[in-house]
């Protein structure tokens, strides 16, 4: 399998030479006094032009901002991308590629892609796929800035996944009583032996639940390459890292087997508030972190937008949680001060984007801040920036968000 | 200028945009601009094994603890094969051009 190289694209002196010219002009972006430094934007493989955070491995953003986020489904081409090791197969050849499912089972299974689509009951839920770190950025407008790449509210997308459950996969692999655990792995793998493997693990229980899927579609097409082609766990309601891609190797274990992404890297503070002092590092005990929170995003108008007095426009964005449902969407239009029940949109099920709206004509001109807030059906309720406890990694951030509009 | 980049950028990446996956995806290289001097090749050399430099520019200035904290990371939970000296000349080099000295600036 062809594996990802610098040196083979060092080759194409068009590009180098067009990367040169690039650095010329960036240089001087870096060292004035904004410090934020914006990604170039180029195409990759079944994507629209992505903001390109990262080539290797690949952190792609869509270029659309925020506007992506009026919308319950998120296309295809446009969705983030986010790998953690640099290694990944060039191409997946599907005469070959089996998904294995071993360790302690009475029959181990060595699935292709037809195999799952054939002898299984498809399964199809609508569920939002979010980084741990989506909206990281946020953190430094009212602490310190944290650990990570600063992502904006751009490291999330929901789309309809379909596949097989995995919990019919280990009841067809017979799962023996010893068994305490599922780790999953797949084929992206580290530079060098020595780096720790990305997988993750699960409890068995927690891997029996219905929802969860080992997804060969997205959106009514084959998972993007770039998404994990040509399969991915799918666990709704939980952050994105657990969701591993080109999923290869189901493994039962009876013991736990420590987990560098889970034991430490995506972790929060061990605490109920999940939550250290701003500016700490990471000297706290730590837990994965798993169910996502409560959050909305504004989609519509854009930040810094200039909207003529009189004219009617319809605020737009996306709400959702960790799979209770949303029960409530707010708007403020006078910082915080009051709040007003926005209209829910098409319910895709608990598990996706909540679209919601409101039409707001405003007369007075100046400027305003629009504020979004939501509530899910068990009371959980987005906090205030000011109020969001703090953590090193910058994980889960769900505050209210706001875009600024100036009225003209 | 960056116009010229994103039409070169296509026209090398077209292929790849209309592939299907039944051939091996052509990714798109990305030479992200990095600081010259103070020993940048070190840098190069040892960050570039696992990742892009647009690891270290999508992060924003960090302190010095931040960047000697992360690569103590890289060489104790990654396994970065760098050498004790060759790790102060990495994090001198990203506190010099994408960090800063105190907390003050914070």
């Amino acid at each position: 399998m062809d594996k990802f190289s610098r040196r083979n694209f060092l080759g194409a002196g068009l590009l180098l030479g067009a990367s040169s010219l690039f650095a010329k002009e960036t240089t001087k972006a870096i060292v004035n006094k904004n410090p934020e430094f914006i990604p170039p934007v180029v195409a990759f493989p079944e994507k629209k032009p992505m903001k390109t955070i990262s080539d290797r491995p690949p952190l792609l953003a869509s270029n659309r901002g925020r506007e992506l986020f009026t919308e319950a489904i998120t296309p295809n081409d446009q969705f983030f991308v986010r790998w953690h090791l640099p290694d990944m197969p060039m191409y997946v050849d599907l005469n070959e590629f089996r998904l294995e499912v071993k360790g302690s089972v009475n029959t181990p299974l060595s699935l292709s892609i037809d195999d799952l689509k054939s002898k299984f009951e498809p399964a199809e839920i609508t569920a939002v796929l979010q980084c741990g770190g989506n909206s990281r950025k946020y953190y430094a407008v009212t602490g310190q800035a944290t650990h990570g790449v600063q992502w904006d509210h751009d490291a999330m997308g929901c789309a309809v996944w379909k596949g097989v459950r995995l919990k019919d996969l280990l009841t067809h692999a017979g799962v023996k009583d010893s068994a305490k655990w599922v780790g999953l792995n797949g084929l992206e793998k580290p530079a060098m032996e020595e780096t720790p493997d990305f997988f993750r693990e699960m409890e068995i229980k927690e891997a029996l639940e219905d929802q969860i899927i080992v997804a060969y579609s997205m959106n009514g097409e084959d998972l993007p390459y770039l998404n994990g082609f040509p399969l991915r766990l799918v666990i709704p309601g939980h952050f994105s890292d657990s969701w591993v891609k080109m999923l290869s190797e189901i493994m039962i274990m009876d013991e736990y087997r420590p987990s560098f992404f889970m034991d430490v890297a995506y972790t929060v503070p061990d605490n109920d508030c999940e939550c250290v002092i701003s500016g700490s590092d990471f000297e706290y005990k730590r837990k994965p972190i798993a169910a996502m929170k409560v959050k909305s995003v504004i989609g519509y108008p854009l930040p810094e937008s200039a909207i003529k007095k009189g004219s009617r426009i319809k605020i737009a964005g996306v709400a959702f949680d960790q799979g209770k449902g949303i029960k409530e969407v707010m708007i403020s239009l006078d910082n915080a001060k009051s709040w007003s029940a926005a209209k829910l949109g098409e319910d895709h099920g608990k598990f996706a984007f909540r679209p919601w709206s409101y039409d707001w004509e405003p007369k007075i001109k100046g400027e305003y801040t629009i504020m979004v807030r939501a509530i899910n059906r068990i009371g959980n309720i987005q906090p205030m920036p000011d109020e969001i406890g703090w953590n090193a990694g910058g994980y889960q951030y769900n505050a209210v968000d706001h875009v600024n509009v100036k009225i003209v | 200028m960056k116009k010229k980049l994103l039409l070169a950028t296509l026209l090398l990446s077209t292929s790849a945009l209309f592939a299907q996956v039944s051939k091996p995806i052509e990714m798109p290289y990305v030479e992200y601009p990095i600081a010259a001097g103070d020993h940048d090749e070190v840098v190069q050399q040892y960050c570039l094994i696992c990742h892009s430099f647009g690891y270290v520019l999508n992060q924003g200035k960090k302190s010095r603890p931040y960047w000697k904290g992360t690569i103590q990371k890289m060489v104790n939970e990654f396994k970065a094969p760098i050498p004790k000296e060759d790790q102060q000349t990495i994090i001198n080099y990203l506190v010099k051009h994408y960090g800063y000295e105190t907390s003050s600036e914070h």
